[in-house]
């Protein structure tokens, strides 16, 4: 089925909600209540449409698509609606842009660019309303950046049932808000400042931190947990230091995380900007203590399958038994995104066939005098009697070890890995270099 | 848990809701019920009236925000309303909320209210919820000295 | 000048009383009503022409067909939140003969083949459900309704908190589930409305108080009263600037002069007449000159850019201020708005805080101009009718008045 949008015919199936059309088609269509993800309000009123046949504009949002259907979305006459409700969402809104943190990525600052462009002439006071209140769970909120759209309301009603937000007064004193010694308490409570158009919900952990418009942005792939949420990991380096991310936001994908991460996950970037120190080596001395007769190593469930592959070669050239334990822990998964395996490619571990037995690998390690760890938690925690231990890590090692090689975390490294679904999903590099070496070309060094 | 509903007003509950085909539907009848039981509503009645309706507590406290008639707070005096509405202005209602506000506002709380649906006694008001009609300062001197 | 259908019994002690109402035939329609198969009754109401009297004037046969049509269980929801300044004739028949109420809802609810029902009453008329309420426990012990009843009906009072939003039907079925009253985006072809998700018929009060006089009576009777396109009468009532402020039923047509000088005893004390708000706060108003020409009937005030809407007249006289008139309204619509929707939520409160500044005489022409613009950012744009009905009243004012607004001009 078609329907033409512009003059442009669109391809379409019957009963579509028009919005999600224009969305999946690249239509520019301004609004603040629809989500794809949280579905259709129609409080906002921006997302109106000419429609061929109709007297008057149409909200895109409440418009199912049939055959033969005729939509205007750039007129005249549609362009100042939108700008007539635009003036009115931003009617008794402080301008605060300079001292907010969405400027730059905020829905108002963009449509009115695209047809706002008028000058305020309110001549009467704005309606005051609260400033800065902690909702809990990091999110912090501005009552006057309000658009109401209720994405926020409708996300811990609908998708997480918690039920903390909610609409409270009425008419132009309505306003979001938590009940009073009920705070937002939820894993998922930080996707409300994500869902956001405007600044209203702001996290306590970017507030302040970083002008949007200094950010540089890479695909990736959250390694919380095996669910393998997308991701962007937003990340930059000023003249004076390291480059340093900044946080994870959402990236779509419909079919494993839709626009949502965990807490967890979203805050799991602080591991990515952690200092810890290597020791100095030298070839001769690593290539002495690869010398021991039993050698037993350790790799990260969360290895991409191109570093695993590249343990393999390497632990298959030293004579070095390879095992691989997942990282389970059972009170973390939930019956949404949290997985209790939170390693993020064991799946792949299994399909590149390293050993994941136990007892077997207990028993390895009973006998060797040399274990290599690559990366993984449990020995840069364990201490070791008797053996020598050489670390390849992310992250800083708690024991005694003979050689500590620091590698670059999954934000510098592209690669793939397999989800607790068997989705195979690819992961990019941030620009910058890191002073860590990555873990690939390290090892062919060493080989 | 500091707020229950009376005996008699669970009994009410009960055959109230076989009158509504979710529990839902509850929460006006509950909040008014708390309302007249208290003399407002606490957070305990609207955390009782959830659990009645199987609803969650933020959406019983958003409710009861949107009705200006519920109250949250509880109230210190009694209220008298005064209609502020266009039939009443027309014949008189500023006069009649100054007389009160001069002399009534120390023992009564004095609101303003939207039409209250009584223009052909304009200029009204209501004491606890009864409609005082047609009034002039004398009038309600002798209904308010008389209570 | 009076026809007197609906109000009857008004004047009749006690006829709030099951007694005294028997008396003076109530529940008489429903001999006659089971003679009728439920779509012979509505092909009666759609034969009588009877419209909605909450203010839109919608056939009420056509919204009985809808609900009819669906199978299983349905509901009739009898709205009772009359909250439009200027209207209080549903009140008066809550208060005194509410047994006509409830004999009307009997056969409605027979016609749609509905055995449950709910009055949403305005929170403020508490003390007028109560009377109800006495009234419907009298009709359950003399098993006119309940179980045991010929035809079995249960009917619920439900009572309203103060917002007026909940006179709209969806909001009011929204408030009936236990929401907040936010009204619901409206279906883009006609159906009926839903509650918990079941077809439901929402009608006035006096619409269904109409209903056992034509099924008594026939559709030849009611059509006999009024004009051909608005059959029957109406509870117009009257308030503001006259004699005798009250509820007259009157039949649809008559002069709108005549009605206020003949039953509203006229423009009080002698003085001359400026403006009549014809319907109800939400309708636009008219000045003296188009009052003398006007009837009171749905087509003949919109033919003069105006409605009958619950034909609820307000009365001003020569000396009212047409400024503090409009701010009054105004103050009404920011305070009544539900907030759901960005231009009724924003544009109401906007034009009455701008209309403060033409009371201080502090306005410029920009003020003016905002006014006009926001009134029509309002229109055509939301989710329900509340902000176009704000924006025909400025447009009213300023249509008619703008000269007084200019005054205040600095």
């Amino acid at each position: 089925m078609k329907i033409i949008v512009d003059n442009t015919p669109i391809e379409c199936k019957e009963g579509e909600l028009l919005i999600n059309v224009l969305l999946n088609n690249g239509v520019e269509i301004p609004h603040f209540c629809y989500h794809q993800d949280l579905g259709a309000d129609g409080n906002c009123r921006m997302c109106m449409v000419e429609i061929k046949g109709q007297k008057r504009p149409q909200v895109a949002c409440d418009t199912f698509v049939c055959e033969n259907l005729e939509v205007f979305t750039k007129t005249k006459s549609i362009n100042e609606v939108k700008r007539s409700i635009l003036e009115l969402e931003l009617l008794n809104h402080p301008v605060d842009c300079p001292i907010c943190d969405q400027a730059g990525e905020c829905k108002l600052q963009d449509y009115y660019m695209d047809f706002g462009l008028y000058n305020s002439h309110l001549t009467t006071p704005k309606t005051k309303k609260g400033k800065a209140i902690d909702l809990g769970s990091n999110v912090m909120l501005d009552q006057e950046r309000c658009v109401l759209c209720t994405r926020c309301v409708r996300f811990t009603t609908n998708i997480t049932k918690t039920n903390e937000l909610g609409i409270i007064g009425r008419g132009d004193s309505s306003r979001v808000a938590v009940a009073p010694n009920r705070p937002l308490n939820n894993p998922y409570a930080m996707n409300v400042v994500e869902l956001c158009p405007v600044g209203a919900l702001t996290s306590k952990d970017f507030r302040f931190a970083q002008r949007v418009w200094f950010l540089d942005s890479v695909k990736s792939v959250c390694h919380g947990c095996s669910r393998g949420c997308n991701i962007h990991i937003d990340y930059n380096e000023t003249k004076y230091s390291d480059e340093k991310v900044y946080r994870f936001r959402s990236r779509r994908n419909k079919q494993i995380n839709q626009s949502f991460l965990c807490d967890y996950g979203r805050l799991s970037y602080r591991e990515l900007n952690e200092k810890f120190n290597s020791t100095s080596w030298g070839m001769e001395s690593f290539k002495e203590l690869l010398r021991a007769e039993k050698k037993v190593a350790l790799v990260s469930p969360s290895f991409s399958l191109q570093q695993l592959q590249a343990v393999k070669e390497f632990c298959k050239n030293y004579n070095i038994e390879l095992f691989s334990l997942p990282y389970a822990d059972e009170s973390f998964g939930d019956d949404w995104l949290k997985t209790n395996d939170t390693s993020a490619n064991f799946t792949g571990v299994k399909e590149l066939n390293i050993s994941t037995c136990q007892d077997k690998f207990n028993s390895f390690l009973e006998s060797s005098e040399l274990v290599v760890n690559f990366d993984h938690n449990l020995l840069k925690v364990k201490e070791l009697e008797n053996k020598k231990v050489i670390s390849f890590t992310t992250s800083k090692i708690e024991i005694k070890c003979e050689a500590v090689f620091a590698i670059a975390n999954f934000a510098h490294e592209s690669g793939t890995i397999i989800n607790c679904d068997g989705i195979r999903q690819d992961f990019y590099a941030t620009k910058y270099r890191c002073e860590a070496p990555r873990l690939i070309e390290l090892l062919e060094e060493l080989q | 848990m500091s707020f229950s509903f009376s005996e008699e007003n669970n009994l009410k509950i009960a055959s109230l809701m076989k009158r509504y085909p979710q529990k839902k539907a509850l929460i006006l009848p509950l909040l008014w019920m708390a309302q007249k039981q208290d003399g407002y509503i606490s957070e305990d009645a609207m955390q009782v009236i959830s659990e009645h309706s199987h609803m969650p507590y933020m959406h019983v406290y958003s409710v009861a925000t949107f009705y200006t008639m519920f109250r949250l707070q509880k109230p210190t005096k009694r209220v008298i309303e005064v209609c502020r509405t266009l039939s009443c202005e027309l014949r008189g209602s500023q006069e009649i909320k100054k007389h009160l506000l001069e002399n009534y506002s120390d023992s009564y709380e004095i609101v303003e209210v939207e039409c209250m649906g009584a223009c052909s006694g304009a200029p009204m008001c209501t004491l606890d919820g009864k409609y005082l009609e047609n009034l002039t300062p004398r009038l309600l001197d002798e209904v308010l000295n008389a209570n | 000048m009076q026809t007197k259908i609906v109000s009857k019994n008004f004047e009749i002690p006690h006829a709030e009383t099951l007694a005294v109402a028997l008396q003076n035939g109530r529940y008489a329609s429903l001999e006659k009503l089971f003679t009728f198969t439920p779509q012979e009754l509505i092909d009666i109401i759609k034969a009588s022409g009877l419209r909605g009297k909450g203010g839109g004037g919608a056939p009420a046969g056509a919204k009985w067909q809808l609900v009819s049509d669906f199978e299983g269980k349905k509901y009739l929801v009898v709205n009772a939140d009359e909250s439009e300044p200027g209207t209080f004739k549903d009140r008066q028949i809550l208060a005194k003969d509410p047994h006509l109420l409830i004999e009307g809802m009997i056969c409605t609810c027979y016609a749609i083949g509905s055995n449950t029902s709910y009055v949403y009453v305005r929170g403020e008329y508490e003390e007028f459900s109560n009377i109800l309420q006495v009234a419907i426990d009298e009709a359950y012990e003399k098993n006119l309704l309940g179980i045991d009843a010929k035809y079995p009906v249960e009917i619920t009072i439900h009572r309203g908190a103060g917002a007026y939003i909940c006179g709209e039907k969806s909001a009011l079925l929204e408030s009936l589930e236990g929401n907040r009253g936010h009204p619901r985006l409206k279906p883009k072809s006609p159906e009926p409305e839903f509650y918990f998700g079941e077809p439901t018929l929402v009608n006035n009060v006096e619409t269904i108080a109409s209903v056992p006089f034509i099924v008594e009576n026939g559709a030849e009777a009611y059509t006999a009263c009024g004009t051909d396109c608005s059959p029957g009468t109406l509870l117009f009532a009257i308030s503001g600037h006259v004699e005798k402020p009250g509820v007259y039923e009157a039949q649809f047509g008559v002069g709108m002069w005549d009605y206020i000088q003949e039953l509203g005893g006229g423009v009080k004390g002698g003085k001359k007449l400026k403006a009549v708000i014809p319907g109800g706060a939400s309708t636009p108003i008219l000045p003296a000159h188009l009052v003398y020409e006007a009837r009171l009937d749905y087509e003949s005030l919109k033919t003069i850019g105006s409605a009958l809407g619950t034909g609820g007249m307000i009365v001003l006289d020569e000396d009212a201020s047409m400024v503090k008139a409009l701010k009054n309204l105004l103050r009404f619509y920011h305070h009544e708005s539900c907030g759901q929707c960005t231009p009724c939520r924003e544009g109401t409160s906007w034009v009455d805080k701008t209309l403060d500044k033409f009371i201080a005489k502090t306005a410029t022409h920009e003020d003016l101009e905002i006014l006009k613009s926001v009134s029509k950012s309002m229109n055509g744009k939301t989710i329900c009718v509340f902000a176009p009905a704000a924006s025909g009243v400025i447009e009213g004012f300023l249509k008619h008045f703008e000269s007084e607004f200019l005054e205040c001009i600095q």
